[in-house]
């Protein structure tokens, strides 16, 4: 098992700016997936994700792109461009979904759920409920989801994406998975949403 | 570990063995982490079934076509920032070259008076030197293969602006650094329009 370790991202940017296309076609090819769901699932809009990802690479072709390995990854510098397009096109009104203007603090259920509610979530009809669920989320809760859930970026990283420091991502986080939980358990029980239920005592 | 410190726990460092412990002692707190792993395990699914959503090719290809025409515009402006100063000198070695060289050829006819725009006529010489071999009394030296004049012919003198390395064809030294210089000179014409003398105007060589 003589298998050389893959390139980095920083060599292959190296290698791009200085006119190799080849060490391009690999960086957009290992990045561009991860962009392009993310936005899509930002946006709802197969559209908006595919101008929004050629943006992102067009961008690191620019003179003076801006990245700058002491300051994070190549990966958490696309992200981050990915992320600025897409509250530009947010703010022009091109994508349908609305800009949100709620705080850190607004009311988030408990982690809580109802007996055998999520029972089924790795199946077709779970999965499903699942997304749906995630495409109601408010975008600061879906970001993080998306981010640290789906595509598996650290907590660093999509702090840098961000623009905050790793503790709001943790809690925000946390909260949006509690929201999720919550959506899943309304779904399939519709009636009071557990954050409208008597919280669960425990007496330990 | 209580509920509270179970809840705050599970949000900052997901499970650790305090939260585990604590599930096993409450009920309840191991149904939101047997529901916390759930979803975990839902959102793994849900990644691992989006993995093969991609861009569509149309968006590689354009950013190739990119790629290439962005290159190939760099190499051009590096081809082009060598070959400017390059020409640039050529140009102006060139232009001196061909302003000695209009200068000291000898010209076809034509009347003195006919000059370029900022040429200005100073005097209908009249009464010129009796001889133009080397430099006359009053400063002109003869042109190398300019034909002598005769005493009666009339002449016209002209006031110019040549480049400084026309001193040089008429052996009077120039500094190199200067010779690009422009120097203000009289141009001695014949009655046929050529130039027979020169005459540097306040040069401290003269």
């Amino acid at each position: 098992m003589n298998s050389t370790p893959p390139e980095t991202d920083d060599a292959l940017f190296v290698r791009s700016r200085g006119g190799e296309e080849a060490a391009f076609v690999a960086l957009y090819r290992r990045r561009q997936g991860a962009i392009y769901r993310f936005v899509l699932h930002m946006s709802r809009s197969a559209a908006v994700a595919e101008d929004v990802t050629q943006e992102v690479f067009l961008a690191l072709l620019r003179e003076g792109c801006g990245y700058d390995p002491d300051r994070g990854t190549l990966s958490g510098y696309l992200f981050g461009i990915a992320r600025k397009l897409l509250l530009r096109q947010m703010e022009r009104g091109r994508v349908d979904v609305p800009l949100e203007t709620e705080t850190e603090d607004a009311a988030i259920p408990e982690l809580a759920v109802a007996e055998n509610a999520l029972e089924d979530l790795t199946r077709r009809e779970g999965i499903e409920a699942l997304r749906r669920a995630i495409g109601t989320l408010p975008r600061r809760y879906r970001e993080v989801v998306v981010l640290c859930d789906l595509e598996e970026v650290d907590y660093a990283d999509a702090a840098q994406v961000l623009g905050c420091p790793i503790g709001t991502v943790r809690s925000r986080l946390h909260r949006a998975r509690a929201l999720l939980l919550d959506k899943l358990n309304h779904e399939r029980r519709p009636g009071p949403s557990v954050s409208g239920l008597n919280p669960i005592r425990c007496l330990t | 570990m209580n509920c509270q410190e179970f809840r705050k726990s599970i949000a900052e460092a997901g499970e650790n063995a305090d939260v585990l412990a604590h599930s096993g002692e409450c009920a309840a707190c191991a149904a939101v982490l047997a529901a916390h792993g759930r979803l975990q395990a839902g959102l793994r699914t849900l990644a691992a079934e989006l993995h093969h959503t991609e861009a569509p090719g149309r968006v590689e290809s354009g950013l190739v076509a990119a790629f290439r025409s962005q290159h190939r515009r760099v190499r051009r402006a590096e081809e082009r920032q060598w070959w400017i100063p390059a020409l640039s000198w050529a140009a102006a070695a060139g232009l001196v070259m061909a302003a000695a060289l209009f200068l000291l050829r000898p010209h076809q006819p034509q009347p003195a008076h006919r000059g370029a725009p900022d040429m200005v006529e100073l005097a209908n010489a009249a009464d010129a030197p009796d001889a133009y071999a080397g430099e006359t009394d009053d400063g002109f030296i003869a042109l190398p293969n300019a034909r002598g004049l005769d005493p009666a012919e009339e002449v016209n003198v002209v006031r110019v602006e040549v480049p400084r390395s026309a001193m040089l064809e008429v052996g009077l030294a120039v500094s190199a650094d200067r010779v690009s210089e422009l120097v203000e000179a009289d141009v001695m014409l014949g009655p046929d329009g050529l130039a027979r003398a020169i005459r540097f105007v306040d040069e401290p060589s003269m």
